[in-house]
């Protein structure tokens, strides 16, 4: 794996390079309705939003932020929560179409968001791990996929996703809130990939990550809660959250039993 | 030679001159200064090398030289101000001072100040980066702009910080423009059509202002400090607190019982279809400034037939002066104008009419009904007389106690109860329980009216119209000429004069009439107070002092509550006498300048104010305020659509065409009850004016209903009102043009899309439009060629309507001047259109209104077709392919066969039927009777390259397929034998392990078991997230099993405690099933470190 650490200075340059609302050399947009399947860029389309909207979320239930600084909106018809700061939306909307300019690609193993400490160390990794399953060609990616999964369905997952996500706060262990505890959005490719150079001239958005920030860089004692997983039949979605063993020794465990049981 | 010279050599005189001005008006001059000055000085000031550099003559082609050395020289000067002896201080120093416009103190004093305590006093702006502060009084706002980075002070910094010796900081004395001084500004003008209501003019409703002149007589008037108002619907907040009685904030039930039945709605709010007609007939302020806009235009056109026939025969003087034209008194009982009369201008000699007459002494009389309305109703009511009569609506006992009705006019007796015009019925009753109430009789007012500006007429110079029972009259010449008659008499001649007009007029219409004589207007009007009632008063110019002191601002006509306010607060009084001793410039610095002057003037009894008795009218309009109560927009746009025809009646009534349209539009305050006070009144509103210009189709001037409905409805929208919010509405026309004038000057407008512009659609039409969907025909690959042929006939016969002409027949260089966007979207189309060459897709019917809905509906459309056509792919395959695409676009361009008629009519084929043909018919058509004509044979490779392309196939990719992660299944023997179970599903996974953990309670798992059951869930974890989601829910199921059967057990560790004896105890059991979960979950573990890092938490 090459992991790779988003670094929020550079995004700027990235962010003219939006391929979400390419259109295919037809011209025309084909028109889906809710009963086709999903086509590879819808898919890929609604897999950034998710991302994107997990985020939001992430940040939230986490409490990196202030919780005032967030709204709560009505997505996947259940209730999310978007930051109002422009330039934490900036980043992470540059970051997400960053992921999603690789994703097209197929090269994405995971994207991670990476809850810090002051120190810059992990304490928990809200992993997104996708998987291409199918390569599509060019003239298809806006095609409607046979035997995919709709995008009704999809969404009703990412409903499940989000539901899992808030209601996972409750299983994790808490962080200390006075702490300036932060967080890095962290893109893991698959094995001998690099980011890809953007046909612009700009640099590309990314720089190699902090080893310990990523998975690999997991301790044996982090414990991997997985929320939830989705076969699209297109690119496969699952989002955990790992805590990591720092984390551990930093504060007290709230169920000394099950850390005992872990050690064996 | 001499004359080159000449253009510098004036610059110099002139700049000396300049400065010479300058220097003399400078109060202290030195004798130095006349002189040169001295060198020293020089050098300090400029650094300029001698004084002949300063004033020398200018070189020619030394751009920037005269200022220089104008600005040289002004400093020279102002050091000489300085001046050794009375050097007070240095407090200015390094400020460079420019004052803008007029200052108090004046500029003078200030340049001095700022000299003497070493300041620089900058005459020009002209280089802002030499100026470090700007003083000044008032900025126009354009300065406002223009000095809005600059240190800009009013002048008490420089005064202030002389008298206190030291410089003080310049923050405190910046320059705030305040409000606009034209605010005070502005004085309010005679009534010329009927206004409801405008912010700016002081006495806003405008009941008020008509019957002001005869509610107020100078002894009934109060002084307190805010003057009530009697009005029974002001409509602001200020005025409402002025009304006595007028229960502001509160609703009126009734008319909120009768409005919420919709049927009386219908029949007597805005919503009825004759509301209008009969608001008129009944508006007492409707009849009032029509009669006045009609008296002045009968008085305008006696004044031209004066002068016309001043040239002519001189006619019999003593002959009627009314005619009355055949038929008009039979008309007129329905329609109460004064269409019909005719007034005659009694000796149309050269200095009557517009040449007014020049002797030296002017008079002025002002004539006057006393009680109009009241004393006309009283010539068929003598028995009335005596009693206190009032004038309104409502009659008897109708509408009693609580009647809101106001009252348009009061008897004398009527006002010595204390009944004042404008006040409601209810109030008037409260005050004098016995008053009578007489209706309105407009045609009577009208009679007399006429009857009144006869008798006028036959003795007037000059005549203005100010109003159905009021005039302005110049006498100067039937003065001078009794004077001449009988030279000696003591008598007052004008006061004899106008004793004649009086008793005339009461002989002829039986009603008195006050009359003041003055030499101006202004004193006219006054001397009619002093007059009334039923008398005569002359001001003469020794008197006018007298007079004028113990009256307020207000009682001046053309001075209003506003402006008396304004005295009051800014100058401490309105008294006249009091204001006489300001001076003009307090006045004009209080009120406005140009208020102010005119106030100056008014109150030493100067008036040169000319009679407006040829002033054309400036605009028509129509405004209803009372009853406007709407539901929805289509009843607004109903009512507007009705106001601008009688609006447009009454411009051709006077045949002229307006140019520009204003809306003005009144609405319910926000904080106003819904209901007003006044039955069906506007109560307290918003008003706003929005203005347009107004143009028929062809661009021209006009007086068309439809234009003035479509412009004002149009006006209405873009306010975006609820429509249940209006409370008045009023269409004014301005820039009016007599009708048949300038016809032919205005620029006509391109008709583009007339149909569309001729009228705004009906919202139920567009409602449909909206909701009806662009046709899109969808067509199955089967019917492919019958729907085909049927969409070709359909094309045809729509084309002549809908389509736009194919593409050979467009103008290549008209299509070339298009613009870009435009151009774009018809190529498009053609190509949209060649690309379908055989079927011509008829756009839906609303093309023109919906061209975005349509052309997409098609466009999907014709690619479907398409396809379809040439199913070899999709075409959204590669680039090469568009390459193609356009080729056979070229091939196919045009969309009719370039074919002379001649030529069609010679092979016997009927152009139009032809012409309506599809291209490849057309062109097989043409091709046959070509040959037939011709005897040759058929030879058809056209066709044959037609049906070739049309067989070329491209095999269609099939669509991509998903690939699913292949789960692991948990195969388990079936209920019988050789049946096999498969087990994909999380919750069958999680039954089987139950069924495991139930049936080993009393054993030690199996360790086959326990190998098939890790084997499966370490298989999931592998296979995909998914399955690991599975696997996760799987153990946890199992661990909650567990737990619930040896729980206690959980934590001991089975090879510390290996048992020795071989029981199959509860414990062994237990842990025998802990290490086999243990065991498979370290399995798993694995999986999930190599996946994601660290182990899966099962909590």
């Amino acid at each position: 794996m090459s992991p790779v650490q988003h670094c929020g200075f550079e995004l700027g340059q990235g962010l003219s390079r939006d391929r979400r609302y390419r259109k295919g050399p037809s011209g025309g947009p084909t028109v889906h309705t809710m009963t086709d399947t999903l086509s590879f860029n819808q898919t890929l389309r609604a897999i950034a939003e998710f991302i994107e909207v997990a985020i939001h979320t992430i940040l939230y239930v986490r409490q990196i932020y202030p919780p005032d600084l967030f709204v709560r909106r009505k997505k996947y018809d259940t209730p999310v929560y978007q930051s109002r700061h422009p330039a934490l939306n900036e980043y992470i909307s540059g970051a997400v179409k960053a992921v999603t300019d690789e994703l097209v690609l197929g090269n994405v193993d995971k994207v991670v968001v990476v809850i810090k400490d002051k120190d810059h160390l992990a304490l928990e990794r809200f992993i997104f791990s996708v998987k291409n399953m199918i390569q599509v060609q060019s003239y298809d990616k806006d095609t409607s996929v046979q035997d995919a999964m709709t995008p009704a369905t999809l969404s009703q997952y990412f409903r499940s996703f989000l539901i899992k996500l808030t209601m996972i706060e409750s299983q994790l262990g808490l962080l200390e809130q006075h702490e300036d505890n932060s967080f890095a959005i962290v893109m893991e490719l698959n094995d001998d990939k690099v980011p890809s150079v953007g046909q612009d001239k700009n640099p590309p958005p990314w720089v190699p990550a902090d080893q310990q920030h990523t998975t690999s860089g997991a301790s044996e004692d982090s414990q991997l809660h997985l929320l939830r997983a989705v076969d699209t039949g297109i690119i496969s979605l699952s989002l955990a959250v790992q805590e990591s063993g720092k984390k551990f020794q930093k504060f007290v465990s709230p169920d000394p039993k099950e850390k005992g049981k872990e050690k064996t | 030679m001499e004359h080159t010279n000449n253009a510098s050599n004036k610059q110099l005189i002139n700049s000396e001159a300049k400065a010479k001005a300058k220097r003399s008006r400078s109060p202290s001059e030195s004798p130095e200064d006349r002189g040169q000055p001295s060198k020293t000085t020089l050098h300090r000031l400029n650094g300029l090398e001698n004084d002949t550099e300063i004033y020398g003559a200018s070189h020619f082609g030394e751009w920037g030289e005269y200022m220089q050395r104008k600005r040289a020289k002004l400093q020279i000067q102002n050091t000489s101000l300085e001046g050794p002896s009375d050097a007070k201080s240095d407090i200015f120093r390094g400020l460079a001072i420019y004052i803008n416009g007029w200052t108090r103190p004046s500029v003078q004093e200030l340049r001095k100040l700022i000299v003497t305590h070493g300041g620089v006093f900058q005459p020009y702006l002209d280089k802002k980066s030499l100026v470090t502060h700007i003083i000044t009084c008032s900025l126009t706002p354009a300065k406002i702009r223009e000095f809005k980075h600059m240190k800009v002070v009013r002048p008490e910094w420089l005064v202030e910080s002389v008298d206190a010796g030291t410089l003080l900081p310049w923050t405190d004395y910046i320059f705030y423009p305040g409000g606009r001084a034209e605010a005070s500004q502005g004085h309010p003008v005679g009534q010329t059509t009927l206004k409801p209501v405008s912010k700016s003019t002081p006495p806003p409703s405008p009941q008020v202002q008509v019957n002001r002149s005869e509610s107020q007589s100078p002894a009934s008037r109060s002084r307190s400090p805010s003057r009530p108002l009697y009005t029974t619907d002001p409509s602001t907040y200020e005025d409402a607190v002025r009304v006595p009685g007028y229960a502001m904030g509160q609703s009126n039930e009734m008319a909120e019982r009768v409005m919420a039945d919709p049927q009386w709605r219908a029949a007597h709010t805005s919503i009825a279809p004759d509301f209008i007609e009969g608001f008129y007939k009944n508006s007492r302020l409707h009849h009032l400034s029509m009669w006045k806009a009609e008296l002045r235009s009968l008085v305008m056109e006696a004044q031209e037939r004066a002068e016309r026939e001043a040239f002519g025969n001189t006619q019999d003087r003593d002959g009627p002066v009314v005619q009355e034209k055949a038929g008009a008194q039979s008309t007129s009982t329905t329609d109460v104008s004064m269409g019909g009369v005719e007034f005659t201008l009694r000796s149309p000699t050269k200095n009557k009419g517009k040449c007014k007459a020049e002797t030296n002494e002017r008079v002025f009389m002002h004539c006057d009904f006393d009680c109009f309305f009241v004393s006309a109703g009283l010539t068929t009511r003598p028995h009335l007389r005596g009693k206190p009569v009032v004038v309104c609506h409502s009659q008897g006992n109708q509408g009693g106690a609580s009647s809101t009705s106001e009252i348009a006019s009061s008897g004398y007796e009527a006002r010595s109860f204390g009944i004042k015009n404008g006040m409601s019925l209810r109030q008037a009753k409260q005050l004098c329980p016995s008053v009578v109430t007489i209706p309105y009789e407009f045609e009577r007012y009208r009679d007399l009216s006429s009857q009144f500006y006869t008798i006028l007429m036959r003795y007037a110079d000059d005549l203005e119209a100010v109003s159905v029972d009021e005039a302005l009259v110049d006498v100067s010449h039937g003065v001078a000429s009794r004077r001449a008659a009988a030279p000696f008499s003591v008598n007052d001649y004008a006061l004899s004069l106008a004793e004649t007009i009086r008793e005339e007029v009461k002989a002829t219409t039986g009603c008195d009439v006050s009359i003041g004589i003055a030499e101006n207007i202004q004193l006219a009007r006054i001397a009619t107070r002093m007059a009334k009632p039923a008398g005569l008063f002359h001001l003469r110019r020794d008197d006018v002092q007298k007079a004028l002191e113990p009256l307020d601002i207000d009682d001046l006509h053309g001075f209003g509550y506003s402006t008396r306010e304004k005295a009051k607060e800014k100058l401490g009084t309105a008294n006249v006498g009091e204001l006489a001793k300001k001076s003009k410039g307090q006045l004009c610095e209080a009120l406005g300048k140009g208020t102010g002057e005119t106030l100056y003037k008014a109150i030493r009894g100067i008036d040169d104010r000319k009679l407006e008795s040829d002033k054309p009218r400036r605009s028509v309009s129509c405004d209803i305020n009372y009853g406007v109560r709407f539901e929805n927009n289509e009843q607004t746009e109903t009512f507007i659509y009705r106001m601008a025809e009688e609006v447009a009646r009454r411009m051709s009534d006077i045949s002229v065409r307006g140019r520009s349209l204003t809306l003005k539009i009144m609405k319910r305050d926000p904080s106003a009850p819904k209901e007003a006070p006044k039955f069906l009144g506007h109560g307290i509103c918003e008003t706003f004016n929005k203005q347009t210009p107004l143009s028929s189709i062809h661009g021209q001037a006009t007086n068309d209903s439809k234009d003035i409905g479509e412009h004002a409805w149009k006006l209405l929208k873009s306010f975006n009102f609820d429509p249940r919010e209006l409370r008045g509405v009023g269409i004014q026309i301005q820039k009016l043009e007599k009708e048949g004038m300038a016809e032919n000057s205005a620029q006509a407008r391109l008709p583009f899309q007339p149909a569309f512009r001729a009228k705004t659609p009906d919202k139920a039409e567009l409602v449909q439009v909206a909701s009806g969907p662009p046709q899109i025909v969808v067509q199955p690959p089967s019917q492919e060629e019958i729907l085909q042929r049927a969409d070709v006939t359909a094309g045809v016969e729509e084309a002549p309507t809908h389509d736009i002409p194919s593409f050979s027949q467009v103008d290549k260089e008209v299509f070339d001047a298009l613009p870009e966007d435009i151009r774009e979207e018809l190529e498009n189309e053609y190509k949209r259109r060649s690309k379908s060459p055989t079927l011509n897709v008829p756009p839906p019917v609303p093309a023109e209104r919906r061209p975005r809905i349509v052309v997409k509906g098609t466009s999907t459309d014709v690619k479907r077709i398409t396809r379809q056509l040439a199913p070899r792919s999709k075409t959204t395959i590669s680039p090469r392919k568009s390459t193609l695409f356009a080729k056979r676009v070229t091939r196919v361009g045009p969309s009719s066969v370039r074919v002379a008629e001649d030529e069609l009519q010679e092979l016997g084929i009927d152009p139009e039927v032809f012409a309506a043909l599809p291209v490849d018919v057309q062109r097989e058509q043409l091709i046959t009777a070509r040959h037939l004509k011709n005897g040759g044979a058929l030879a058809e490779p056209k066709v044959l390259k037609y049906a070739k392309r049309k067989t070329r196939v491209y095999p269609k990719k099939p669509p991509p397929l998903a690939s699913h992660p292949q789960h692991p299944f948990l195969k388990q023997q079936g209920p019988k034998k050789g049946d096999k179970l498969y087990f994909t599903r999380t919750d069958d996974v999680q039954r089987v392990i139950e069924a495991w953990v139930e049936n080993f309670k009393e054993d030690p798992p199996n360790q086959k078991d326990v190998e098939y059951f890790s084997k499966f869930l370490v298989q999931s974890a592998e296979s995909s997230d998914t399955g690991m989601e599975k696997t996760v829910a799987a153990m946890r199921w199992w661990l909650v099993l567990l737990r619930r059967h040896w729980e206690f057990y959980e934590h001991h560790d089975l090879l510390e405690t290996e048992p020795v004896t071989q029981r199959m105890t509860s414990e062994k059991i237990g842990r025998a099933w802990w290490t086999a979960f243990r065991e498979v979950k370290l399995k798993v573990d694995a999986i999930a470190t190599k996946r994601f890092g660290g182990t899966l938490c099962l909590k």
